[in-house]
């Protein structure tokens, strides 16, 4: 009998431990959802955002934008991150202008080559051009190995309606299923070419961006919208009875400086209430 | 509260038999886990299978356009398309698992005697917490090694131009492909079955060994015919755990296989071994994002469903085949 009252005292005691925290910080859980590919953004907005309100805490999941606005629409998520424009069957949701980001062409450093024409880039990746000795001002004359991302991936929907128009990625893509791994494709393969996030496409990264008609890939050229492959990155809240944390924090996101110094050294470039 | 319940006799029921009862009933649980995840899994296939019939196993059309198109037809809330040819998937999930399978059985056999038998004794004890070790290495670990070393040696250093140009612009040649996938996966199952084996091995009677040395058959031939032929059930049972294993891989595979919907072709020649595909597994970790548009998500489960039909078949398979060998005593 005694030992059994010392395994309940101790089991009350692991409860007590377990039910601590949660009496303790009350704190209030934001649930959002969306793009996959912000998600490393996000993570660092999230973090200093609860470094200021402790009140705040995040859980993300990154299941995709269209499934984000989807979890807004059905009231799962509080608010959610897509990486495309709004959409007639967004209805029930407000969407805001966060930040911009810029899909950077980029190659590897041993090809010669600095600028390619939007043309030029929807030949490759619909693999009407195969060879780097059909491009001018590249010093390679073998096969182009077009590395691009999975036909599920934001990224590859962009630069599937801003470049190919509308067309499907030749077979002779390869397809990865990150930025990461597109990146690291390039550096190892001198004849590969593919589209990368501007973060990923810095100057560490082992990769060389390309100038794409004329035009660098870097925040000042997206910030005015020169670039070509410049989008803006959305959130989303519901019309009707949004969450007032939510808004709090979008508001914060698209208006605060120091939440566009965040911006910028996480690899995308602030918008400051367009 | 235990120690006041008489052990046996008495009013309640004895120790044996409450732990015979609940152990009954997580059996039972497990099983109806077992039968509601299938039960599931099928339901939720069921749309694709009925839209294509047998034709969705066959070959027809490019694979990823259609994957595409069915995707789309769901986030527009159109009539959901669901024409799907899925055996440039299955294929490559064939030819990289047999291969895999092949080749790993094969060294894993003589590893597994060398290390039983073979071995020097101080050699034996680094080695098996070695195997073990490497048998539970996380995969992805082995993708990412595959990305930066293997693939990369495999495009700049084996694949010539002449090669790359002859397939263009239907394929791109650049490391990732079969050889890479192969070799990845032998390595990562090689282990599995290594451990497995040589658990099997030493299993073996010492006096049956004894008794065929007693004969003066020297030790290679006695391991080989004695104890070889003895642990063939093991044998399968690791093989049957390294190819379960092998048919459900999706990270790494859709890291260093190429990622696209293509039928490699043996007609191709040398060629072959550096096409480029993607297996069954892969396409749903390809393609998860898009689970929110049905038809997409009832693809998936028909994919989801053949890899767990392949999974029940080959243990069954193990099974039958285990049952001629009963004779020598020997269980795995």
């Amino acid at each position: 009998m005694r030992s059994t009252t010392r395994r309940l005292a101790l089991l009350a005691t692991v409860l007590g431990v377990l039910a601590l925290p949660a009496t303790a910080a009350a704190r209030q859980v934001l649930i959002g959802s969306g793009s996959s590919a912000e998600q490393p953004i996000l993570n660092v907005l999230f973090k200093a955002y609860s470094k200021l309100h402790r009140s705040i805490a995040f859980v993300y999941t990154p299941n995709g934008g269209n499934a984000g606005v989807k979890d807004v629409q059905s009231g799962r998520s509080a608010f959610a991150v897509n990486t495309r424009p709004p959409l007639p069957s967004d209805s029930g949701t407000t969407q805001y202008k966060l930040y911009l980001d810029g899909l950077c062409v980029a190659v590897n450093p041993a090809n010669s080559l600095a600028n390619l024409s939007v043309n030029t880039t929807k030949n490759i990746f619909l693999g009407l051009s195969t060879s780097w000795s059909g491009i001018p001002g590249s010093n390679l004359s073998t096969t182009i190995d077009p590395i691009g991302r999975n036909s599920t991936a934001g990224s590859y929907t962009f630069f599937q309606s801003a470049i190919l128009g509308g067309k499907t990625q030749a077979s002779n893509v390869i397809p990865q299923t990150s930025d990461g791994l597109v990146a690291t494709a390039i550096k190892n393969d001198a004849n590969a070419i593919g589209y990368v996030g501007l973060a990923h496409a810095g100057s560490g990264s082992g990769i060389k961006p390309l100038t794409l008609n004329g035009v660098a890939c870097n925040a000042t050229t997206i910030k005015n919208e020169t670039y070509p492959l410049f989008r803006y990155i959305w959130g989303v809240l519901p019309t009707a009875h949004p969450s007032v944390a939510a808004e709090r924090f979008l508001d914060w996101l698209r208006t605060d400086h120091n939440a566009g110094r965040i911006i910028a050294r996480a690899g995308a470039v602030p918008a400051f209430n367009k | 509260m235990q120690e006041e319940i008489p052990l046996e006799g008495g009013s309640g029921w004895s120790q044996d038999q409450r732990a015979e009862l609940v152990l009954g009933a997580l059996v039972c649980l497990v099983v109806c886990l077992l039968a509601a995840m299938l039960a599931f899994v099928l339901h939720e296939a069921w749309p694709s299978f009925s839209h294509n019939g047998l034709s969705w196993f066959g070959n027809g059309g490019s694979v990823d356009n259609q994957i595409q198109a069915i995707f789309t037809s769901g986030d527009v809330k159109g009539a959901p398309v669901y024409t799907f040819h899925a055996w440039p998937l299955l294929w490559s999930t064939i030819i990289i698992t047999g291969a895999a399978v092949l080749i790993a059985f094969v060294s894993s056999l003589f590893v597994a005697v060398f290390v039983v038998e073979f071995a020097p004794d101080w050699l034996k004890r680094v080695l098996e917490p070695v195997v073990r070790l490497l048998a539970s290495v996380p995969s992805v670990v082995y993708g990412l090694l595959g990305v930066l070393i293997l693939v990369p040696l495999i495009g700049n250093d084996l694949i010539t131009q002449q090669e790359k140009v002859s397939v263009n612009p239907t394929i791109q040649l650049s490391g990732y492909g079969l050889l890479a996938a192969v070799l990845v996966l032998t390595v990562m199952i090689a282990p599995i079955m290594i451990a497995v084996f040589a658990d099997g091995l030493r299993a073996v009677p010492r006096n049956w060994l004894e008794g065929s040395l007693a004969l003066g058959i020297n030790q290679w031939r006695t391991f080989w015919h004695v104890a070889v032929r003895t642990a063939r059930p093991a044998l399968i049972a690791g093989t049957v755990l390294a190819t379960a294993r092998a048919l459900g891989e999706s990270v790494m595979l859709s890291m260093v296989s190429g990622g696209v919907g293509f039928a490699p072709n043996p007609a191709d020649g040398l060629i072959f071994f550096f096409e480029p595909s993607r297996g069954l597994a892969s396409t749903i970790l390809f393609n998860t994002e898009e689970l929110d548009s049905p038809p997409m998500k009832h693809t998936l489960y028909a994919i989801a469903a053949v890899l767990l039909f392949s999974a029940v078949m080959l243990s069954f398979t193990g099974w039958a085949a285990k049952q001629p060998m009963k004779r020598y005593g020997m269980v795995a």
